[in-house]
C-alpha cells in the first residue's frame, strides 16, 4: 500500500481536522468569555471564569450526582446481563440463538421515541417516575441490545478447545466462562463497559421525560434545557458543556485504544 | 469476482461442516447446551419487559385514546386505527414523511463518502493521523447534546460559519437553523457530522486489512493513487460498505438528539421528522394516542431495515 500521504490525503486532514477542530476549540473559548464579547467570534477577548463560576453551584453538584449515579448504575446492569446474553448467542446455535440475534437487531435499531411514549406510561404504572432507578431501568434496556451485538465476536473468537480443556479438568460451565473464558474477552468487556458509560453519560431524552422535577436532572438533560431556552447564555452554557464533557474525555482517555480497535470487531470480519 | 468463489466454496463446504458440529454436540452431552441458554435469561428478562413489551405497548396505545388525562387509566377507550386515519388527514403524517427522507439521505451520502475519504487519508501511519483519529472519535464520544449545541451557536447569525461567509462577501447572514429548508440541511448536516468518525473508524480497519500483495499487484500494473481508491479500496471493503450503509440509514432514521438540541422541530414544523413529530403529538399536545401511532409508522419502517441488516449480518458470518 501506498502509506505516503500525497496532496489529496493532506487536504483532506486538514478539512477534516478543522471540522472537528474548531468546534472543540470554540466550546472552550466560548466559555471564558463574557457574554458581551460572544458576538462575532473573535479570538480577541480577555479570558474570564465568570462563566464557571456562575455554574458551580449546588445545582450542578446535584445534576453531576444524578449523571454518575446513571451511567455507572447503567454500566453495571448492561454488564450484569449482556456479558452473560453476548455468550449465551456466541456459543449456542439453532432458533433460539436466531430469534434472540434477530430481537437484539431490531431493539437496538428501534428509534428512541417510539420507546419513550410506552415507557412513559409503563414506568408510570410501575411507581417509577421520578425515580433515578427507573431511569437506569430504562437507559439499561436501551443500550444492552447494542453492547451485547458488540461484544458476541469476543466470545466467539475464544477457541472452544480452551473450553473443552476446562470441561475435562472438571470445572462447570459457570466456572469454565469465569476463570477461562472472561479473562480471554477481557478487551470485549472493557470495551462495552466504556461505551455504555459513554452513552449513558450523554442519554438525556429518558433524562428529561422520566425524570418529574429539573432538579433531578443529570448533566445532559439540564444541558439540554438550557439549550431550548430562549434567550441563551452562550458562556454559562459553554461552561456547562466543558464540564459534562470532562468525565468523558477522562474514560475516553483511558479506553481510547480498546474504542478504536474494539469497536470494528463486529464490522469488520 | 474473487469475493464471489469464496463466497461459494463457504457455501459448499458449509453442508458437512455443520454436520460435524451436530455430532460434535451429541457427544459432548445436552447438558452444556442446557445451561448455556440460562446465561440468555437475565438479558432476556430486561430486554423483554423494557424493550419488547413496551414495543406492544405502543402498538397498543396506537389503537387506543390515550390523552394526559388518561394515560393512568386503567383501561382506554378503543379508537381502531383512528389515530392512524387522523394523523394522515391533519396533513402532519406525510410530509414528516418525506422531510424524514430527506434527512437519511443527505445524512448517508455525506456520513459514507466522508467516512471513506477519512478513511482513506487516515490509514496512513503518523502523528497527524493519529491524532486526527482520536479528536474525530472523541467528537463522536461527546454527548449529543454538547456536539448539538456547539453547532447551534456556530451556526447563528452572529456564528463563526456566518461570521467566515461575511468575511468572504456574503452581505446577510444565512438563516441556517430558521429558514424551513436551511433549518433542515442544518440538522442533517450535524448528524452526518456526528456519524462520520465511526463510518471513518470502521473503513480504516478494513482498509488496513487489505493484502499488502494487492496493492503491490495494483502498483506494478501502474494504477495511480486515484486508481488504488478506485480499483482496489473500494471493491476490498464492500461487505464492510453494505453493514455501514445500514446503520448509518437506521442512524438517520433515528436522529433525533441534533434536532431536539437545534431546533426543537421548527421553524413552524420545517424539522419535524417522523420520530420527532410522534414525539411531539405526545409530549407537546398530550395525544399520547397520536403520538403513539406515528412512532409505529416509524418502527415498521425500521423493521424493514432490520430484515435487510440481519440478513447482511448472517451473510457475512458464513463467509
Amino acid at each position: 500500500m501506498n502509506l505516503k500521504a500525497g496532496p489529496v490525503a493532506v487536504i483532506v486532514k486538514a478539512f477534516f481536522t478543522a471540522l472537528y477542530g474548531v468546534p472543540l476549540l470554540w466550546i472552550v473559548l466560548t466559555s471564558l468569555k463574557k457574554s458581551s464579547d460572544v458576538v462575532g467570534g473573535s479570538l480577541l477577548f480577555r479570558p474570564t471564569t465568570a462563566a464557571y463560576a456562575r455554574s458551580f453551584n449546588g445545582d450542578l453538584f446535584t445534576a453531576l450526582g444524578q449523571s454518575v449515579t446513571i451511567a455507572v448504575g447503567t454500566t453495571a446492569l448492561v454488564l450484569l446481563v449482556g456479558v452473560p446474553a453476548a455468550y449465551g448467542l456466541a456459543r449456542t446455535r439453532g432458533w433460539v440463538a436466531s430469534l434472540g440475534l434477530g430481537l437484539l437487531v431490531v431493539l437496538q435499531m428501534l428509534p428512541q421515541t417510539a420507546q419513550v411514549i410506552p415507557l412513559f406510561s409503563l414506568l408510570g404504572q410501575w411507581r417509577l417516575l421520578d425515580n433515578v432507578g427507573g431511569v437506569i431501568l430504562a437507559d439499561a434496556a436501551l443500550l444492552a441490545p447494542f453492547a451485547t451485538l458488540l461484544l458476541r465476536p469476543f466470545f466467539r473468537s475464544v477457541p472452544s478447545a480452551l473450553e473443552e480443556a476446562g470441561a475435562i479438568d472438571g470445572a462447570g460451565v459457570v466456572r469454565t466462562f469465569w476463570s477461562i473464558v472472561l479473562p480471554v474477552a477481557r478487551n470485549g468487556v472493557l470495551t462495552i463497559a466504556s461505551i455504555t458509560f459513554l452513552l449513558a453519560w450523554g442519554e438525556f431524552l429518558y433524562a428529561v421525560r422520566f425524570f418529574l422535577t429539573p432538579s433531578n436532572y443529570p448533566l445532559s438533560a439540564l444541558l439540554s434545557q438550557q439549550v431550548s431556552a430562549f434567550g441563551i447564555d452562550w458562556p454559562g452554557l459553554m461552561a456547562l458543556a466543558v464540564l459534562t464533557s470532562l468525565p468523558i474525555l477522562a474514560v475516553f482517555t483511558a479506553t481510547y485504544r480498546l474504542l478504536r480497535d474494539g469497536l470494528t470487531v463486529g464490522a469488520v470480519k | 469476482m474473487q469475493a464471489t468463489t469464496v463466497r461459494a466454496g463457504a457455501a459448499v463446504s458449509a453442508a458437512p461442516a455443520s454436520a460435524a458440529g451436530r455430532v460434535n454436540r451429541v457427544r459432548r452431552g445436552d447438558v452444556t447446551t442446557r445451561h448455556r441458554w440460562a446465561f440468555l435469561l437475565p438479558g432476556a428478562v430486561l430486554m423483554g419487559v423494557l424493550g419488547l413489551f413496551p414495543l406492544f405497548q405502543l402498538v397498543w396505545m396506537s389503537l387506543h385514546d390515550v390523552t394526559q388525562a388518561t394515560i393512568n387509566a386503567p383501561t382506554w377507550a378503543w379508537a381502531g386505527l383512528h389515530n392512524f386515519a387522523a394523523g394522515f388527514t391533519s396533513g402532519n403524517s406525510w410530509p414528516a414523511l418525506g422531510r424524514t427522507l430527506v434527512v437519511v439521505l443527505v445524512v448517508t451520502v455525506l456520513g459514507m463518502a466522508a467516512g471513506f475519504a477519512a478513511a482513506v487519508a487516515l490509514r496512513t501511519s503518523g502523528r497527524w493521523s493519529g491524532f486526527l483519529l482520536g479528536l474525530m472519535v472523541f467528537v463522536w464520544a461527546l454527548p449529543p447534546v454538547v456536539n448539538g449545541s456547539v453547532w447551534k451557536f456556530l451556526l447563528g447569525d452572529d456564528g463563526l460559519v456566518n461570521t467566515v461567509l461575511h468575511g468572504l462577501g456574503v452581505s446577510q447572514p444565512l438563516p441556517f437553523l430558521y429558514d424551513p429548508t436551511w433549518s433542515l440541511f442544518s440538522v442533517a448536516f450535524v448528524g452526518a457530522i456526528a456519524v462520520i468518525p465511526f463510518n471513518a473508524l470502521v473503513y480504516r480497519a478494513a482498509l488496513l486489512a487489505i493484502e499488502p500483495e494487492v496493492f503491490e499487484a495494483a502498483s506494478l500494473d501502474g494504477a495511480s493513487r486515484w486508481g488504488e481508491v478506485r480499483h482496489v479500496m473500494i471493491p476490498s471493503v464492500r461487505a464492510t460498505t453494505a453493514v455501514l450503509l445500514v446503520l448509518t440509514i437506521v442512524y438517520a432514521f433515528r436522529s433525533f438528539d441534533f434536532i431536539y438540541v437545534m431546533t426543537y422541530g421548527g421553524p413552524g414544523t420545517a424539522t419535524n421528522t417522523l420520530p420527532f413529530l410522534g414525539f411531539l403529538q405526545a409530549f407537546a399536545q398530550y395525544d399520547f394516542g397520536l403520538g403513539a401511532a406515528t412512532s409505529v409508522l416509524a418502527v415498521i419502517l425500521v423493521l424493514v431495515l432490520a430484515v435487510v441488516y440481519a440478513r447482511s449480518i448472517r451473510k457475512e458470518e458464513k463467509d
